[in-house]
């Protein structure tokens, strides 16, 4: 029996015991070393298994890492709390581990998409690392449940390259977010804060915020996780992925899904430049600031046409912007073409290799304007001349080398013919139409002549050119020259004869009346009668090559008479050295026939005038006396 | 008044030559103003008929009515060298101081101050001037044609200089020929009252009375002297 004495010692003692067991017991250190080994006697086991709900789950901690983890001054059953090791299962409770007990201040936000998974999902108690570690590898960690391919082919994208992780968009540590599609702008924003700008005040915004589902933000064109910056995923994937939808931009207008299509063919699309398209979508409607074609402010309305399309072709721009087209477009002449009114939009062609733009099909283009009198104002005919031109119909019977409008007019850089330093001015027209694969032997020929020396010598602009003889638009070949006038001969006369029987232009040149010799000459009658074997003007004098007679080069130079007229007359060749052509009856020259035309004028006119007479009279008597009954 | 009786005026052979003088005359007339005024209305009707080729033709057709006027003219030649009536047609073709006469009468007929017509023999000075005017201008012409035509031949010798007169002999000339021919023997051909509307004797070859009475008096007068001569001496033969 005990004394009381010795009841309330025993008591003491027991409690000193307990107290100092719970002391201990709070000593982790000390308490760990056991228990721990102990678990990790079953624990370590890699095949160690247990079927939870059917399914068979592992029961492996690595003691490795869980010494290194940041959990390893714990027991197992500090967490793993009411386990009984020595019963199977240990927590037949199912009690659940909460990590809250400790960790009492982590909190996710009601929105965080995480807010209803295991602290688990993402840290792993038996090798929880640092958090300065677990940042630096979230990433890796996200991937373990967002596996499919989209994520993770953000590995290959720009972001990741540059160490942005996902938390960069989708915030990190408890916070994670879904990101909406009206969200989108502003979450990459926070970084590409001036193109979000761009981007509220373009047309895909304005369409996005007006409730469009079909609208398209950020991802629509960059992708989502896969962001690089190759222009292939922004034109073809991104552009042309909704703008050659029928669905969504019907009909066959502008804008429409058809009207975009013609981009795949035309020669921005379809050439290649350092491995992408010549010219993008984006390099002429601008990218993030896209607005709607029709707002000024647009990159591919007409005033903003030269600055958009100079950008490649700055030449064409300068050489345009110096053009009677140019310049009536910059003095705001809405009539006056931009680029595309001649090389079309999306369907832009290359100059030479497409039917559109051929050099058969250019006649057309420029008529597009130049058939319209209130473009032309008025002289229009000369230009639709052209199509009946040998010009033309040399290209269409297949010589690519006949000239079409450009070729004369040149193309960006045409000009008004009054301009000097326009290929079609008066002084330049040679030169133009001598350019080089051209009429090069006929600018030879015609360069000294006395028509070239008059005109850019002395500057006279009676003179003429080659288009004042050929024609300029309705240009003919040599031997149609005359077709109108019957022979060929009787074309060049006529033509000769429109400054060479001018009064004005004999005067003012101080000419001789060459073509009224000539046409009552026999060579002039037998070509107006229709000969087609008679002189005309170009069978002696030359063509291109005509000069006066004192000229040693000249074909009616002294040195050269006896060949030229020796052409229809041999044998008579030395004979025309000393004599005078274009000599008329009256030409005091020869004084012979000055006197033998007197002479038979005065003769005809005494003759038939005096027989004349005598019949007149010689009739009244005879009807008078017959009247008289004198039969 | 008598308008009976057939007076022989042209021989078959004389209206023979007479037809090819006056169709190649013709022809050469029109050949050659088309040459001289190719844009003239009746010459766009003609190369319009004849076609493209019409200036060709009608130069091959001048020359050839040439060569058929200058073989026409040197038979004539012969004719009147070796034949018995073209000799004598010389003869009544050649001035006499009758002519002089005639002429004044004739004259003085037509402008009132005398009341008989001149007594004309077989050719009246008209005729006469007529036949001589064709003789001239047949020379001027063949020779001045001739040079033009073979133009190659003759540049040599005669220079641009005389081509230029040959060209211009042969323009006047056919001026002259043309507008004599239209006003001298046209006139007393067809609008001479004596024989209007016209005188037939260029294919029937006679005259008849009264235009023998009116044109030839004198003529006439020989005949009819020869016929009671020879009536005359008929009858004294019968006798």
């Amino acid at each position: 029996m005990m004394t009381a004495k010795r009841k309330f010692v025993f008591i003491a003692a027991t409690i000193a015991f307990l107290v100092s067991i719970v002391i201990l017991a709070s000593n982790a250190k000390f308490l760990r070393a056991k228990g721990t080994d102990d678990c990790f006697a079953c624990h370590e086991d890699k095949s160690l298994t247990m079927d939870k709900n059917g399914k068979k789950v592992s029961l492996f901690v690595d003691p490795a890492l869980y010494k290194k983890s940041t959990h390893a001054g714990f027991d197992c059953t500090d967490c793993h709390e009411g386990y009984k090791p020595e019963e199977m299962p240990h927590n037949p409770n199912k009690k659940k581990i909460d990590c809250k007990t400790c960790h009492d201040k982590v909190k996710s936000p009601e929105n965080s998409v995480h807010k209803n998974k295991d602290c688990s999902s993402c840290h792993n108690p038996h090798s929880q690392r640092p958090m300065k570690e677990l940042k630096a590898n979230n990433t890796n960690l996200c991937f373990d449940c967002h596996n499919n391919k989209n994520v993770k082919d953000f590995t290959t994208s720009l972001h990741f390259k540059k160490n942005i992780g996902c938390e960069g968009c989708h915030k990190g540590g408890h916070e994670v977010q879904k990101i909406t599609k009206s969200d989108i702008p502003s979450v990459c924003g926070k970084c590409h804060g001036n193109y979000q700008k761009d981007f509220n005040n373009s047309i895909h915004h304005t369409v996005l915020k007006n409730g469009n589902t079909n609208a398209p933000n950020c991802v629509s064109c960059h992708g989502s996780h896969k962001i690089n910056n190759s222009r292939m995923t922004i034109e073809s994937q991104a552009c042309l992925k909704c703008h050659l939808d029928e669905k969504l931009f019907p009909g066959e207008n502008k804008g429409s899904a058809k009207f975009v299509a013609n981009y795949k063919t035309s020669i921005h699309g379809s050439i290649q430049k350092d491995g992408n398209p010549a010219a993008g979508c984006s390099d002429c409607h601008g990218d993030h600031t896209i607005e709607k074609m029709s707002d000024p402010k647009e990159s591919t309305v007409r005033a903003k046409m030269m600055n958009t399309c100079g950008k490649c072709h700055p030449g064409e721009v300068t050489k345009f912007n110096n053009s009677m087209h140019g310049r009536e477009f910059n003095n705001g002449n809405k009539d006056a073409p931009s680029c595309f009114d001649c090389h079309g939009e999306h369907d832009i062609k290359a100059v030479l290799k497409s039917d559109e733009f051929s050099k058969i099909n250019q006649a057309d283009i420029c008529l597009k304007c130049h058939s319209n009198n209130k473009v032309t104002k008025g002289k229009t005919n000369h230009t639709e001349d052209y199509k009946l031109s040998f010009h033309y119909l040399a290209l269409k019977d297949g010589n690519t080398a006949a000239a079409t409008c450009s070729n004369c007019h040149g193309a960006h850089d045409m000009k008004m013919a009054s301009d000097p330093s326009s290929n079609i001015n008066k002084k330049n027209v040679d030169r133009t139409c001598g350019q080089s694969g051209c009429h090069t032997k006929q600018l030879g020929e015609y360069t000294g002549s006395v028509h070239e020396v008059s005109l850019m010598t002395k500057g006279n602009s009676d003179a003429p050119n080659c288009v004042d003889c050929h024609g300029n638009h309705q240009v003919k070949s040599t031997d149609s020259l005359g077709i109108s006038e019957g022979s060929r001969q009787r074309g060049i006369i006529k033509l000769c004869s429109s400054c060479h029987a001018s009064v004005k232009i004999i005067r003012n040149n101080n000419l001789k009346n060459v073509a009224g010799t000539y046409l009552e000459s026999f060579h002039g009658l037998a070509v107006r009668g229709g000969s087609k074997q008679a002189a005309d003007c170009g069978s002696c004098h030359g063509n291109h090559n005509i000069r006066h007679s004192s000229d040693t080069l000249s074909t009616i130079n002294k040195k050269n008479l006896g060949k030229t007229c020796g052409k229809c007359h041999p044998g008579a060749s030395e004979v025309f050295i000393n004599s005078k052509i274009h000599t008329q009856d009256t030409d005091e020259d020869n004084p012979v026939l000055l006197w033998i035309s007197r002479i038979y004028i005065v003769l005809i006119i005494a003759t038939i005038g005096g027989m004349t007479l005598h019949n007149i009279l010689d009739y009244r008597r005879k009807k008078k006396d017959i009247k008289a009954g004198k039969h | 008044m008598t308008t009976e009786g057939k007076y022989l005026r042209m021989t078959k052979n004389e209206r023979i030559q007479h037809f090819l003088l006056l169709s190649s005359f013709i022809t050469l007339v029109i050949t050659g103003f088309a040459l001289k005024y190719p844009e003239a209305f009746w010459v766009k009707w003609i190369i319009f008929f004849i076609g493209e080729n019409a200036f060709e033709v009608r130069g091959v057709v001048h020359r050839i009515a040439a060569v058929v006027m200058v073989a026409g003219a040197l038979y004539h030649v012969f004719y009147i060298i070796f034949t018995k009536r073209g000799r004598k047609l010389v003869k009544d073709l050649w001035f006499y101081r009758s002519d002089i006469t005639d002429l004044t009468e004739s004259l003085q007929y037509i402008i009132g101050k005398r009341k008989e017509r001149p007594y004309f023999d077989r050719f009246s000075y008209i005729e006469k001037a007529e036949y001589w005017a064709v003789v001239w201008g047949t020379v001027v012409m063949g020779g001045t044609g001739l040079v033009l035509w073979f133009e190659n031949y003759f540049l040599p010798i005669i220079n641009v200089y005389g081509m230029n007169i040959a060209t211009a002999v042969h323009w006047y000339e056919a001026i002259l020929a043309s507008l004599a021919i239209l006003v001298w023997h046209f006139y007393f051909i067809f609008l001479n009252p004596d024989v209007s509307p016209m005188n037939k004797a260029w294919y029937t070859g006679y005259l008849t009375r009264h235009q023998m009475e009116h044109e030839h008096p004198r003529e006439l007068a020989k005949i009819e002297e020869e016929m009671s001569e020879r009536t005359a001496a008929g009858k004294t033969d019968a006798e």
